[in-house]
């Protein structure tokens, strides 16, 4: 079930992938629409990450394209911006919290100049929406995981963009942090910002986002909610693990999930 | 016994600047945990010096200067293509690279021998006790005062600018290069700039205090520094402070015990590393019993 759709933000054509000849994805063919809060869903290993490195650039893909805004990457990368997981970058290194967020406003900075009293207005109000006003000097070997989630968040805020892709943002944090990305997330998609979110929990995913992308090294599903979460898309992208499975039917049930209802 | 005449300034100034020099680049290599790519790439650039020397003929030549820098970003690339496209862990592919680059540096040096001046005690040793009496002499005849004096002065100038220009990208490039590419920061320009700037300090103090000592001063110093504080304009100014100290105290320790200034700087700037693990150990036991509740509660 690929539903595609007319003027895209986001279009990837027959992206194929692979490290050391073993293909990571495979002929992966989907577009999506504007505005909308869209999760990324698969298992351990089916390419979500290579996913969002293919369409940022990071890996070179072996065959196929991704168009953005219709567009090539470089000609968007000031309307594109990236949340890296967590534990790509090495916290201990010596910068304060307000040093970070203002790295987002280096993109459309450009060369030689340094980020002035504007650039540090955008990044406080940045730290304000993810709730992290009272850390602005606090230096980042200090915060916690969750704190260095949003830190990232608010990095990836200050570089105003249109779409946001973001691998595992609510990977290890807190019940309470999980609810303020998402409330935040809502609200950037409401305001007409594209989200694009790796997850890997699908318990919370059904009541999270509105598009889903189904991934299992080939593309199972790509569409609107009500039409892509079925039993059926939800076990041909997990496979066999019928113990999950049963406890994906459950959920269903008890929840009286109602895809009309939204 | 204690002198401070014109020869021990010329020296602790060059010996600063040198220190200052390779503090600044040291510190992002060592943010990027590059800082043995520092050490591949000072024993790298040997063959380059060597080939640079027969064609121009002479140990001071822009040629020389010109091969080094070549030769610094190729055993960059070549410890970059071994580790992403070969699969070799970083620190094997340093090893490989260097060794293999300093071996033909070598073999150059030892077949042409009869047409190099080049000595591998210099190249690895240096000698800055020379330097007063090396002058850089006008074709008038005037002297100007130490040569190497003034390519510390245009190596220090030069990585000054360097990091001037660049010091938003090398600190975004060093923390996230990812997030840098993302955003269109041209990552491996910048990356490649930090080499050649290594490469070409290398080579500019080599006479003066040999490839040993400028790998100490693009090491220790910052690494020292991280030990105190976790700001990056503390953390270099404090590198600056520690080159300096280790100039000062390496010069007079030397003269006093009559030995190596390069060697026993490297000493001094060994002993304030194990003196700063010391006292930053003992300062965060102090710290250990109120510190921790107050973190716990503001998390």
């Amino acid at each position: 079930m690929i539903k595609q759709v007319t003027q895209p933000i986001l279009e990837i054509h027959d992206l194929t992938v692979s490290y050391d000849q073993s293909p990571v994805l495979w002929n992966v063919d989907f577009s999506l629409p504007a505005g909308k809060l869209i999760g990324i869903l698969g298992p351990n290993g089916a390419g979500k990450s290579t996913l969002i490195k293919a369409i940022m650039g990071l890996i070179e893909p072996n065959s196929g394209y991704v168009k953005i805004f219709d567009q090539d990457l470089d000609k968007v990368r000031n309307k594109i911006s990236y949340v890296p997981q967590r534990e790509s970058v090495d916290w201990n290194f010596p910068a304060s919290v307000l040093d970070v967020v203002l790295m987002g406003t280096y993109g459309k900075l450009g060369l030689f100049k340094r980020p002035g009293k504007k650039e540090r207005e955008l990044a406080l109000s940045c730290l304000e929406k993810v709730g992290m006003t009272a850390y602005v000097h606090r230096q980042i070997s200090e915060l916690s995981g969750g704190q260095q989630q949003r830190v990232f968040i608010a990095r990836a805020l200050a570089q105003e963009a249109d779409l946001y892709l973001m691998d595992e943002p609510f990977a290890g944090v807190d019940m309470n942090t999980e609810t303020a990305i998402f409330n935040l997330l809502q609200e950037m998609s409401q305001s007409g910002k594209t989200v694009i979110v790796v997850h890997h929990d699908i318990y919370s995913a059904v009541n999270y986002f509105d598009w889903f992308i189904m991934l299992n090294l080939h593309l199972v599903a790509s569409g609107p909610k009500n039409e892509v979460v079925t039993e059926e898309l939800l076990r041909k992208t997990y496979g066999g693990k019928l113990n999950l499975l049963s406890k994906v039917s459950e959920l269903i049930r008890q929840k009286e999930f109602n895809p009309l209802k939204d | 016994m204690m002198t401070f005449d014109q020869n021990a300034f010329l020296i602790i100034f060059t010996a600063s600047l040198i220190a200052i020099s390779c503090g600044l680049l040291g510190v992002f290599m060592m943010l990027r945990k590059m800082a043995m790519t520092g050490d591949a790439i000072s024993h790298a650039v040997l063959p380059g010096i060597v080939i640079g020397f027969l064609v121009s003929g002479t140990q001071r030549g822009l040629e020389v200067i010109v091969g080094a820098g070549i030769l610094g970003i190729l055993a960059t690339l070549m410890i970059d293509w071994l580790r992403k496209k070969a699969r070799v862990q970083l620190d094997a592919s340093i090893g490989i690279t260097f060794t293999l680059l300093f071996a033909i540096g070598i073999i150059l040096i030892s077949a042409f021998a009869y047409r190099v001046d080049l000595d591998q005690e210099c190249v690895l040793y240096g000698e800055i006790a020379y330097l007063p009496i090396d002058l850089w002499i006008t074709d008038a005849g005037k002297s100007l005062g130490p040569r190497i004096m003034w390519l510390a002065i245009l190596n220090l100038i030069l990585v000054l600018s360097f990091i001037t220009l660049f010091y938003k990208e090398l600190k975004l490039t060093s923390f996230d290069e990812k997030f840098g590419v993302v955003i269109g920061i041209p990552a491996s320009a910048i990356n490649l700039g930090l080499m050649s700037m290594v490469s070409y300090t290398t080579v500019s103090s080599f006479e003066a205090v040999g490839a040993i000592l400028v790998v100490a001063l693009l090491v220790v110093p910052p690494a020292t520094a991280f030990l105190w504080t976790r700001q990056l304009r503390q953390l270099i100014q404090l590198t600056l402070i520690i080159g300096i100290a280790v100039s000062l105290l390496g010069y007079y320790l030397a003269y006093l015990l009559d030995s190596s200034i390069a060697g026993m700087m490297v000493t001094v700037a060994g002993i304030i590393f194990f003196v700063s693990v010391g006292l930053t150990r003992y300062r965060s036991k102090i710290k250990f019993g109120t510190q921790n509740e107050a973190k716990a509660f503001s998390s």
